[in-house]
Protein backbone atom coordinates (compact mmCIF):
# COMPACT_ATOMS: atom_id res chain seq x y z
CA UNK A 1 0.00 0.00 0.00
CA UNK A 2 1.29 3.46 -0.96
CA UNK A 3 1.75 5.58 2.17
CA UNK A 4 3.32 8.49 0.28
CA UNK A 5 3.08 9.48 -3.35
CA UNK A 6 4.59 12.47 -5.14
CA UNK A 7 3.26 13.11 -8.62
CA UNK A 8 5.06 15.51 -10.98
CA UNK A 9 6.13 18.00 -8.30
CA UNK A 10 7.55 21.41 -9.19
CA UNK A 11 9.03 23.53 -6.41
CA UNK A 12 10.68 26.95 -6.29
CA UNK A 13 12.97 28.81 -3.93
CA UNK A 14 12.11 32.40 -4.78
CA UNK A 15 12.64 32.56 -8.55
CA UNK A 16 14.80 29.49 -8.88
CA UNK A 17 13.00 26.42 -10.12
CA UNK A 18 14.63 23.82 -7.88
CA UNK A 19 12.49 20.77 -8.58
CA UNK A 20 11.15 20.21 -12.07
CA UNK A 21 8.71 17.34 -12.27
CA UNK A 22 9.57 14.86 -9.54
CA UNK A 23 7.55 11.70 -8.97
CA UNK A 24 8.20 9.01 -6.40
CA UNK A 25 6.34 6.72 -4.06
CA UNK A 26 6.92 4.95 -0.76
CA UNK A 27 5.04 1.87 0.44
CA UNK A 28 3.89 1.34 4.00
CA UNK A 29 6.67 -0.06 6.18
CA UNK A 30 9.31 0.52 3.52
CA UNK A 31 12.64 2.25 4.07
CA UNK A 32 13.54 4.39 1.07
CA UNK A 33 16.50 6.65 0.50
CA UNK A 34 17.02 9.58 -1.84
CA UNK A 35 20.66 9.75 -2.91
CA UNK A 36 22.31 12.50 -4.88
CA UNK A 37 24.90 15.23 -4.94
CA UNK A 38 24.71 18.52 -3.10
CA UNK A 39 22.09 20.89 -4.41
CA UNK A 40 20.06 18.50 -6.56
CA UNK A 41 16.91 19.16 -4.52
CA UNK A 42 16.85 16.35 -1.97
CA UNK A 43 16.12 18.57 1.01
CA UNK A 44 13.62 20.59 -1.02
CA UNK A 45 11.78 17.35 -1.79
CA UNK A 46 11.47 16.66 1.93
CA UNK A 47 10.41 20.26 2.60
CA UNK A 48 7.72 19.95 -0.06
CA UNK A 49 6.34 16.84 1.61
CA UNK A 50 6.30 18.71 4.93
CA UNK A 51 4.52 21.75 3.48
CA UNK A 52 7.52 23.94 4.37
CA UNK A 53 8.23 24.64 0.69
CA UNK A 54 4.85 23.84 -0.83
CA UNK A 55 5.02 22.68 -4.45
CA UNK A 56 3.79 25.11 -7.10
CA UNK A 57 2.54 22.24 -9.24
CA UNK A 58 1.86 18.55 -8.85
CA UNK A 59 0.25 16.57 -6.05
CA UNK A 60 1.42 14.89 -2.87
CA UNK A 61 -0.64 12.16 -1.27
CA UNK A 62 -0.18 10.87 2.25
CA UNK A 63 -2.13 7.68 3.00
CA UNK A 64 -4.05 8.22 -0.21
CA UNK A 65 -5.23 11.69 0.83
CA UNK A 66 -4.22 14.76 -1.14
CA UNK A 67 -1.91 16.67 1.23
CA UNK A 68 -0.47 19.15 -1.30
CA UNK A 69 -2.14 22.14 0.32
CA UNK A 70 -1.81 20.97 3.94
CA UNK A 71 -0.05 23.21 6.44
CA UNK A 72 3.04 21.77 8.09
CA UNK A 73 1.29 21.11 11.38
CA UNK A 74 -1.46 19.23 9.55
CA UNK A 75 1.13 17.05 7.79
CA UNK A 76 2.50 16.19 11.23
CA UNK A 77 -0.78 15.73 13.11
CA UNK A 78 -3.03 14.32 10.41
CA UNK A 79 -0.46 12.69 8.15
CA UNK A 80 1.54 11.35 11.11
CA UNK A 81 4.83 12.44 9.59
CA UNK A 82 7.90 13.33 11.67
CA UNK A 83 10.61 15.46 10.08
CA UNK A 84 14.16 15.50 11.37
CA UNK A 85 16.11 18.16 9.48
CA UNK A 86 19.83 17.89 8.78
CA UNK A 87 20.53 20.81 11.14
CA UNK A 88 18.58 18.88 13.83
CA UNK A 89 17.25 22.22 15.11
CA UNK A 90 17.48 21.47 18.81
CA UNK A 91 16.01 24.51 20.56
CA UNK A 92 18.71 26.41 22.46
CA UNK A 93 17.88 27.71 25.92
CA UNK A 94 15.34 24.91 26.26
CA UNK A 95 16.20 21.75 28.24
CA UNK A 96 16.40 18.27 26.72
CA UNK A 97 13.17 17.29 28.44
CA UNK A 98 11.40 20.44 27.26
CA UNK A 99 12.64 19.80 23.72
CA UNK A 100 10.84 16.46 23.91
CA UNK A 101 7.72 17.82 25.58
CA UNK A 102 7.06 20.32 22.79
CA UNK A 103 6.27 17.47 20.43
CA UNK A 104 4.26 15.48 22.98
CA UNK A 105 0.80 14.61 21.77
CA UNK A 106 -2.04 13.16 23.76
CA UNK A 107 -3.81 10.34 21.95
CA UNK A 108 -6.01 7.48 23.02
CA UNK A 109 -3.96 4.75 21.41
CA UNK A 110 -1.81 2.58 23.66
CA UNK A 111 1.16 2.23 21.37
CA UNK A 112 2.11 5.88 21.75
CA UNK A 113 5.47 7.30 22.73
CA UNK A 114 5.92 9.20 25.96
CA UNK A 115 8.85 10.62 27.91
CA UNK A 116 9.52 7.38 29.80
CA UNK A 117 9.65 5.28 26.65
CA UNK A 118 11.98 7.77 24.97
CA UNK A 119 14.28 7.78 28.01
CA UNK A 120 14.21 4.01 27.96
CA UNK A 121 15.25 3.95 24.34
CA UNK A 122 17.82 6.76 24.71
CA UNK A 123 19.30 6.53 28.23
CA UNK A 124 21.73 9.35 27.43
CA UNK A 125 18.77 11.75 27.08
CA UNK A 126 17.49 10.75 30.52
CA UNK A 127 20.91 11.53 31.93
CA UNK A 128 20.92 14.95 30.29
CA UNK A 129 17.23 15.76 30.75
CA UNK A 130 17.80 19.01 32.69
CA UNK A 131 20.61 20.21 30.40
CA UNK A 132 20.24 22.92 27.76
CA UNK A 133 19.69 21.10 24.44
CA UNK A 134 22.34 23.24 22.77
CA UNK A 135 25.07 21.87 25.06
CA UNK A 136 24.67 18.30 23.76
CA UNK A 137 27.24 16.72 21.44
CA UNK A 138 26.35 16.16 17.77
CA UNK A 139 25.46 12.52 18.29
CA UNK A 140 23.36 13.28 21.37
CA UNK A 141 21.58 16.06 19.49
CA UNK A 142 20.76 13.61 16.71
CA UNK A 143 19.32 11.18 19.29
CA UNK A 144 17.31 14.03 20.78
CA UNK A 145 16.06 15.09 17.34
CA UNK A 146 14.95 11.51 16.62
CA UNK A 147 13.39 11.14 20.07
CA UNK A 148 11.58 14.44 19.63
CA UNK A 149 10.28 13.29 16.26
CA UNK A 150 8.98 10.07 17.82
CA UNK A 151 7.05 12.00 20.49
CA UNK A 152 4.44 12.92 17.89
CA UNK A 153 3.81 9.19 17.24
CA UNK A 154 4.62 9.21 13.53
CA UNK A 155 3.95 6.46 11.03
CA UNK A 156 6.36 8.07 8.56
CA UNK A 157 9.76 9.33 9.64
CA UNK A 158 11.65 11.67 7.35
CA UNK A 159 15.36 11.93 8.08
CA UNK A 160 17.57 14.47 6.34
CA UNK A 161 21.24 13.42 6.41
CA UNK A 162 21.30 11.79 9.85
CA UNK A 163 25.04 11.16 9.48
CA UNK A 164 25.97 14.78 8.70
CA UNK A 165 28.79 16.13 10.84
CA UNK A 166 29.07 13.01 13.01
CA UNK A 167 32.17 10.92 13.71
CA UNK A 168 32.10 7.46 12.04
CA UNK A 169 31.63 5.66 15.34
CA UNK A 170 28.69 7.89 16.27
CA UNK A 171 27.18 7.38 12.82
CA UNK A 172 27.17 3.65 13.54
CA UNK A 173 25.26 4.16 16.79
CA UNK A 174 22.74 6.44 15.11
CA UNK A 175 22.24 3.96 12.26
CA UNK A 176 21.73 1.09 14.71
CA UNK A 177 19.18 3.10 16.63
CA UNK A 178 17.21 3.97 13.51
CA UNK A 179 17.34 0.36 12.30
CA UNK A 180 16.01 -0.88 15.58
CA UNK A 181 13.21 1.67 15.56
CA UNK A 182 12.14 0.61 12.09
CA UNK A 183 12.09 -3.01 13.22
CA UNK A 184 10.23 -2.48 16.51
CA UNK A 185 7.74 0.07 15.27
CA UNK A 186 5.86 -0.07 12.03
CA UNK A 187 7.67 3.01 10.84
CA UNK A 188 8.06 3.97 7.23
CA UNK A 189 11.42 5.62 6.67
CA UNK A 190 12.35 8.24 4.11
CA UNK A 191 15.99 9.12 4.16
CA UNK A 192 18.17 11.63 2.38
CA UNK A 193 21.85 10.75 2.41
CA UNK A 194 25.14 11.56 0.76
CA UNK A 195 26.89 8.83 2.68
CA UNK A 196 25.83 5.82 0.58
CA UNK A 197 27.00 3.34 3.19
CA UNK A 198 24.43 4.73 5.57
CA UNK A 199 21.78 4.74 2.83
CA UNK A 200 22.52 1.10 1.92
CA UNK A 201 22.50 0.14 5.56
CA UNK A 202 19.16 1.72 6.40
CA UNK A 203 17.06 1.62 3.25
CA UNK A 204 16.07 -1.19 0.92
CA UNK A 205 15.16 0.93 -2.09
CA UNK A 206 16.99 4.00 -3.41
CA UNK A 207 16.09 6.88 -5.65
CA UNK A 208 19.09 8.37 -7.44
CA UNK A 209 18.41 12.06 -7.87
CA UNK A 210 19.95 14.26 -10.56
CA UNK A 211 20.02 18.02 -10.86
CA UNK A 212 16.61 19.80 -10.56
CA UNK A 213 15.04 16.88 -8.74
CA UNK A 214 15.03 14.50 -11.70
CA UNK A 215 14.94 10.87 -10.65
CA UNK A 216 17.53 8.96 -12.71
CA UNK A 217 16.50 5.56 -11.45
CA UNK A 218 15.00 3.60 -8.62
CA UNK A 219 17.17 0.67 -7.44
CA UNK A 220 17.07 -1.94 -4.71
CA UNK A 221 20.08 -2.22 -2.40
CA UNK A 222 21.18 -5.32 -4.27
CA UNK A 223 21.04 -3.58 -7.65
CA UNK A 224 23.09 -0.78 -6.18
CA UNK A 225 25.74 -3.19 -4.97
CA UNK A 226 25.92 -4.76 -8.42
CA UNK A 227 26.06 -1.41 -10.16
CA UNK A 228 28.29 0.55 -7.84
CA UNK A 229 29.70 2.51 -10.79
CA UNK A 230 26.33 4.05 -11.49
CA UNK A 231 25.88 4.96 -7.84
CA UNK A 232 29.31 6.50 -7.57
CA UNK A 233 28.73 8.50 -10.75
CA UNK A 234 25.60 10.00 -9.17
CA UNK A 235 27.22 10.78 -5.90
CA UNK A 236 30.38 12.12 -7.50
CA UNK A 237 32.55 10.38 -4.93
CA UNK B 1 10.55 66.40 54.88
CA UNK B 2 11.51 63.51 57.10
CA UNK B 3 14.31 61.54 55.35
CA UNK B 4 12.99 58.12 56.23
CA UNK B 5 9.50 58.82 54.90
CA UNK B 6 10.95 60.28 51.72
CA UNK B 7 13.19 57.29 51.04
CA UNK B 8 10.50 54.66 51.62
CA UNK B 9 7.95 56.50 49.50
CA UNK B 10 10.40 57.15 46.68
CA UNK B 11 11.56 53.52 46.57
CA UNK B 12 7.95 52.36 46.41
CA UNK B 13 7.13 54.91 43.71
CA UNK B 14 10.08 53.71 41.62
CA UNK B 15 8.80 50.14 41.88
CA UNK B 16 5.23 51.16 41.02
CA UNK B 17 6.25 52.95 37.83
CA UNK B 18 8.73 50.19 36.93
CA UNK B 19 6.05 47.56 37.44
CA UNK B 20 3.67 49.42 35.19
CA UNK B 21 6.33 49.74 32.46
CA UNK B 22 6.94 46.02 32.82
CA UNK B 23 3.28 45.14 32.23
CA UNK B 24 3.09 47.12 29.00
CA UNK B 25 6.60 46.54 27.64
CA UNK B 26 6.67 42.79 28.26
CA UNK B 27 3.68 42.26 25.96
CA UNK B 28 5.34 44.26 23.20
CA UNK B 29 8.50 42.26 23.82
CA UNK B 30 6.90 38.80 23.71
CA UNK B 31 4.99 39.67 20.54
CA UNK B 32 8.27 40.71 18.92
CA UNK B 33 10.13 37.67 20.24
CA UNK B 34 7.70 35.18 18.74
CA UNK B 35 6.03 36.88 15.80
CA UNK B 36 8.72 39.43 14.85
CA UNK B 37 6.09 42.18 14.90
CA UNK B 38 6.74 45.57 16.46
CA UNK B 39 3.27 46.73 17.34
CA UNK B 40 3.31 50.54 17.20
CA UNK B 41 -0.35 50.51 18.26
CA UNK B 42 0.55 48.83 21.57
CA UNK B 43 0.28 52.14 23.45
CA UNK B 44 -3.17 52.73 21.97
CA UNK B 45 -4.25 49.32 23.27
CA UNK B 46 -3.01 50.38 26.69
CA UNK B 47 -5.13 53.53 26.38
CA UNK B 48 -8.07 51.43 25.20
CA UNK B 49 -7.78 49.35 28.38
CA UNK B 50 -7.98 52.53 30.44
CA UNK B 51 -11.02 53.81 28.51
CA UNK B 52 -12.79 50.45 28.73
CA UNK B 53 -12.05 50.49 32.45
CA UNK B 54 -13.45 54.02 32.75
CA UNK B 55 -16.69 53.08 31.01
CA UNK B 56 -17.11 49.84 32.95
CA UNK B 57 -16.58 51.56 36.31
CA UNK B 58 -18.71 54.57 35.29
CA UNK B 59 -21.62 52.25 34.46
CA UNK B 60 -21.47 50.95 38.02
CA UNK B 61 -19.39 47.80 37.64
CA UNK B 62 -17.18 46.86 40.57
CA UNK B 63 -13.59 48.01 39.92
CA UNK B 64 -12.24 44.54 40.61
CA UNK B 65 -14.46 43.02 37.92
CA UNK B 66 -13.50 45.79 35.53
CA UNK B 67 -9.87 44.88 36.21
CA UNK B 68 -10.56 41.45 34.68
CA UNK B 69 -13.10 42.46 32.05
CA UNK B 70 -11.24 45.39 30.47
CA UNK B 71 -8.09 43.36 29.62
CA UNK B 72 -10.29 40.63 28.13
CA UNK B 73 -12.04 43.21 25.96
CA UNK B 74 -8.67 44.56 24.78
CA UNK B 75 -7.57 40.97 24.04
CA UNK B 76 -10.62 40.51 21.81
CA UNK B 77 -9.73 43.71 19.94
CA UNK B 78 -6.20 42.25 19.68
CA UNK B 79 -7.50 39.04 18.09
CA UNK B 80 -9.35 41.10 15.47
CA UNK B 81 -6.21 43.17 14.75
CA UNK B 82 -4.09 40.02 14.41
CA UNK B 83 -6.53 38.33 12.03
CA UNK B 84 -7.20 41.42 9.90
CA UNK B 85 -3.82 43.13 9.53
CA UNK B 86 -1.02 40.92 10.88
CA UNK B 87 -1.98 37.48 9.53
CA UNK B 88 -2.10 38.62 5.86
CA UNK B 89 1.36 40.22 6.17
CA UNK B 90 3.03 37.41 8.13
CA UNK B 91 5.38 36.38 5.32
CA UNK B 92 6.33 39.94 4.36
CA UNK B 93 9.24 42.03 5.66
CA UNK B 94 8.80 43.66 9.05
CA UNK B 95 8.37 47.12 7.56
CA UNK B 96 4.83 46.14 6.46
CA UNK B 97 3.66 45.55 10.01
CA UNK B 98 5.52 48.66 11.18
CA UNK B 99 3.59 50.84 8.73
CA UNK B 100 0.30 49.06 9.25
CA UNK B 101 0.44 49.21 13.05
CA UNK B 102 1.51 52.85 12.82
CA UNK B 103 -1.62 53.52 10.78
CA UNK B 104 -3.62 51.56 13.31
CA UNK B 105 -2.24 53.72 16.11
CA UNK B 106 -3.33 56.92 14.36
CA UNK B 107 -6.73 55.40 13.67
CA UNK B 108 -7.22 54.12 17.21
CA UNK B 109 -6.13 57.36 18.86
CA UNK B 110 -8.62 59.19 16.66
CA UNK B 111 -11.32 56.70 17.52
CA UNK B 112 -10.68 57.08 21.26
CA UNK B 113 -11.11 60.86 20.95
CA UNK B 114 -14.23 60.39 18.82
CA UNK B 115 -15.88 58.07 21.33
CA UNK B 116 -14.69 59.42 24.69
CA UNK B 117 -13.82 63.03 23.80
CA UNK B 118 -10.78 65.17 24.52
CA UNK B 119 -11.32 65.77 28.21
CA UNK B 120 -9.47 64.08 31.04
CA UNK B 121 -11.45 61.26 32.64
CA UNK B 122 -11.16 59.76 36.09
CA UNK B 123 -11.49 56.13 37.11
CA UNK B 124 -12.61 55.90 40.73
CA UNK B 125 -11.09 52.96 42.56
CA UNK B 126 -13.22 51.37 45.29
CA UNK B 127 -13.21 53.12 48.68
CA UNK B 128 -10.96 50.65 50.45
CA UNK B 129 -8.25 51.24 47.83
CA UNK B 130 -8.46 55.01 48.29
CA UNK B 131 -7.19 54.91 51.84
CA UNK B 132 -3.59 54.73 52.86
CA UNK B 133 -1.67 52.09 54.71
CA UNK B 134 1.54 52.06 56.68
CA UNK B 135 4.64 50.46 55.18
CA UNK B 136 7.83 50.44 57.29
CA UNK B 137 6.26 53.07 59.50
CA UNK B 138 5.47 55.32 56.56
CA UNK B 139 1.98 56.15 55.25
CA UNK B 140 1.52 55.14 51.63
CA UNK B 141 -1.53 55.25 49.32
CA UNK B 142 -3.17 51.85 49.33
CA UNK B 143 -3.89 52.08 45.59
CA UNK B 144 -0.22 52.42 44.70
CA UNK B 145 0.58 49.45 46.91
CA UNK B 146 -2.18 47.56 45.17
CA UNK B 147 -0.57 48.30 41.78
CA UNK B 148 2.69 46.97 43.11
CA UNK B 149 1.04 43.74 44.27
CA UNK B 150 -0.85 43.35 40.99
CA UNK B 151 2.30 43.75 38.89
CA UNK B 152 4.30 41.40 41.11
CA UNK B 153 1.50 38.83 40.76
CA UNK B 154 1.45 39.29 36.95
CA UNK B 155 5.22 39.06 36.78
CA UNK B 156 5.23 35.83 38.83
CA UNK B 157 2.45 34.23 36.78
CA UNK B 158 4.17 35.24 33.55
CA UNK B 159 7.42 33.63 34.66
CA UNK B 160 5.56 30.49 35.74
CA UNK B 161 3.82 30.38 32.36
CA UNK B 162 7.07 30.75 30.45
CA UNK B 163 9.19 28.42 32.56
CA UNK B 164 6.77 25.68 33.60
CA UNK B 165 4.02 25.19 31.03
CA UNK B 166 4.01 23.67 27.58
CA UNK B 167 2.75 26.97 26.18
CA UNK B 168 5.82 28.59 27.70
CA UNK B 169 8.15 26.00 26.17
CA UNK B 170 6.54 26.61 22.78
CA UNK B 171 6.97 30.36 23.24
CA UNK B 172 10.67 30.00 24.09
CA UNK B 173 11.27 27.53 21.28
CA UNK B 174 9.40 29.68 18.76
CA UNK B 175 11.55 32.68 19.61
CA UNK B 176 14.61 30.69 18.49
CA UNK B 177 13.74 28.35 15.57
CA UNK B 178 10.10 29.01 14.60
CA UNK B 179 10.20 26.69 11.59
CA UNK B 180 11.06 23.68 13.75
CA UNK B 181 8.15 24.46 16.05
CA UNK B 182 5.64 23.95 13.28
CA UNK B 183 7.61 20.99 11.96
CA UNK B 184 6.71 19.35 15.28
CA UNK B 185 3.00 19.75 14.62
CA UNK B 186 2.35 22.96 16.54
CA UNK B 187 -0.22 25.27 14.95
CA UNK B 188 1.83 28.46 14.75
CA UNK B 189 -1.18 30.51 13.59
CA UNK B 190 -2.72 29.76 16.96
CA UNK B 191 0.53 30.63 18.74
CA UNK B 192 0.78 33.98 16.92
CA UNK B 193 -2.80 35.02 17.66
CA UNK B 194 -2.59 33.73 21.24
CA UNK B 195 0.60 35.63 21.96
CA UNK B 196 -0.77 38.81 20.41
CA UNK B 197 -4.01 38.61 22.39
CA UNK B 198 -2.03 37.93 25.56
CA UNK B 199 0.22 40.94 25.00
CA UNK B 200 -2.84 43.11 24.34
CA UNK B 201 -4.50 41.86 27.53
CA UNK B 202 -1.41 42.87 29.53
CA UNK B 203 -1.46 46.31 27.91
CA UNK B 204 -5.17 46.60 28.73
CA UNK B 205 -4.48 45.57 32.34
CA UNK B 206 -1.77 48.20 32.53
CA UNK B 207 -4.23 50.76 31.16
CA UNK B 208 -6.98 50.19 33.69
CA UNK B 209 -4.45 49.98 36.54
CA UNK B 210 -2.82 53.25 35.46
CA UNK B 211 -6.20 55.01 35.04
CA UNK B 212 -6.82 55.98 38.67
CA UNK B 213 -3.15 56.97 39.04
CA UNK B 214 -2.47 59.13 35.98
CA UNK B 215 -6.09 59.84 34.83
CA UNK B 216 -7.36 58.82 31.39
CA UNK B 217 -6.66 61.07 28.39
CA UNK B 218 -6.20 60.63 24.63
CA UNK B 219 -2.40 61.09 24.59
CA UNK B 220 -1.70 58.49 27.27
CA UNK B 221 -1.06 55.73 24.71
CA UNK B 222 1.62 57.63 22.80
CA UNK B 223 3.46 58.61 25.98
CA UNK B 224 3.46 55.04 27.26
CA UNK B 225 4.58 53.69 23.87
CA UNK B 226 7.67 55.90 23.94
CA UNK B 227 8.55 54.83 27.48
CA UNK B 228 8.10 51.19 26.45
CA UNK B 229 10.43 51.58 23.49
CA UNK B 230 13.04 53.03 25.83
CA UNK B 231 12.55 50.00 28.10
CA UNK B 232 12.89 47.60 25.15
CA UNK B 233 16.03 49.28 23.86
CA UNK B 234 17.64 49.27 27.29
CA UNK B 235 16.56 45.71 28.09
CA UNK B 236 17.31 44.24 24.68
CA UNK B 237 14.42 43.47 22.34
CA UNK B 238 13.31 39.86 22.76
CA UNK B 239 14.95 39.33 26.17
CA UNK B 240 12.39 38.78 28.91
CA UNK B 241 14.80 39.10 31.82
CA UNK B 242 16.48 42.12 30.26
CA UNK B 243 13.18 43.91 29.75
CA UNK B 244 12.04 43.12 33.30
CA UNK B 245 15.22 44.68 34.67
CA UNK B 246 15.05 47.61 32.27
CA UNK B 247 11.43 48.36 33.25
CA UNK B 248 12.48 48.68 36.89
CA UNK B 249 15.55 50.69 35.92
CA UNK B 250 13.67 53.18 33.76
CA UNK B 251 10.89 53.40 36.34
CA UNK B 252 13.52 54.28 38.94
CA UNK B 253 15.43 56.78 36.81
CA UNK B 254 12.24 58.51 35.71
CA UNK B 255 10.83 58.70 39.26
CA UNK B 256 14.10 60.01 40.73
CA UNK B 257 14.42 62.40 37.81
CA UNK B 258 11.02 63.91 38.53
CA UNK B 259 11.83 64.22 42.23
CA UNK B 260 15.18 65.96 41.79
CA UNK B 261 15.20 67.75 38.43
CA UNK B 262 11.59 67.77 37.30
CA UNK B 263 12.07 69.64 34.02
CA UNK B 264 14.90 67.44 32.76
CA UNK B 265 13.72 64.06 34.01
CA UNK B 266 13.04 62.68 30.54
CA UNK B 267 16.34 64.05 29.26
CA UNK B 268 18.16 61.80 31.71
CA UNK B 269 16.12 58.83 30.53
CA UNK B 270 16.94 59.48 26.87
CA UNK B 271 20.61 60.14 27.52
CA UNK B 272 20.75 56.84 29.34
CA UNK B 273 19.06 55.09 26.42
CA UNK B 274 21.49 56.67 23.96
CA UNK B 275 24.48 55.55 26.01
CA UNK B 276 23.17 52.00 26.23
CA UNK B 277 22.51 51.96 22.49
CA UNK B 278 26.04 53.16 21.92
CA UNK B 279 27.88 50.79 24.25
CA UNK B 280 25.45 47.87 24.74
CA UNK B 281 23.39 47.62 21.56
CA UNK B 282 21.99 44.27 22.68
CA UNK B 283 20.65 45.66 25.94
CA UNK B 284 21.84 45.54 29.53
CA UNK B 285 22.03 41.74 29.58
CA UNK B 286 23.33 41.41 26.02
CA UNK B 287 20.39 39.13 25.15
CA UNK B 288 18.64 41.33 22.58
CA UNK B 289 17.53 39.64 19.37
CA UNK B 290 16.90 42.57 17.06
CA UNK B 291 17.37 41.58 13.42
Amino acid sequence: MRILELDNIHAYYGDSHVIQGLSLYVDKGEAVSIIGRNGVGKTTTLRSIMGLTPPAQGTIKINGEDSTKWTTNKVVTKGHVAYIPAERHIFPGVTVEENLRIAERKSKKNDQWNLDLIYNKFPILAERRKQDGATLSGGEQQMLAIGRGLMSNPSIMILDEPSQGLAPLIVETVVDTIKQLCKDQTLTLILVEQNYHVAMDLASRHYLMEIKGKIACDMSSQECQEDLDKLIKHLGV
Amino acid sequence: MDGHIFIVQTVLNCLVLGGLFFLIAIGLNIIYGISRVINIAHGSLYALGAYFGYTLVATGLNFMFALILAPLMVAIVGIVIERVILLPTRDRPMVYTLILTYGLMVFMDGLLKYIWGDQILFIHPPDFLSESLTIAGVPYPFYRFFILMATVASMASLYMLIEKTKVGIIMRAASTIPEMVYSLGIDMKLVHVGVFAFGCALAGLGGIIAGPLFTVYPMMGGEMLISCFVVLVVGGLGSIKGVTLAALLIGTVQTLGFVFITDYAMVIVYVMMALILLFMPKGILGEGKFE
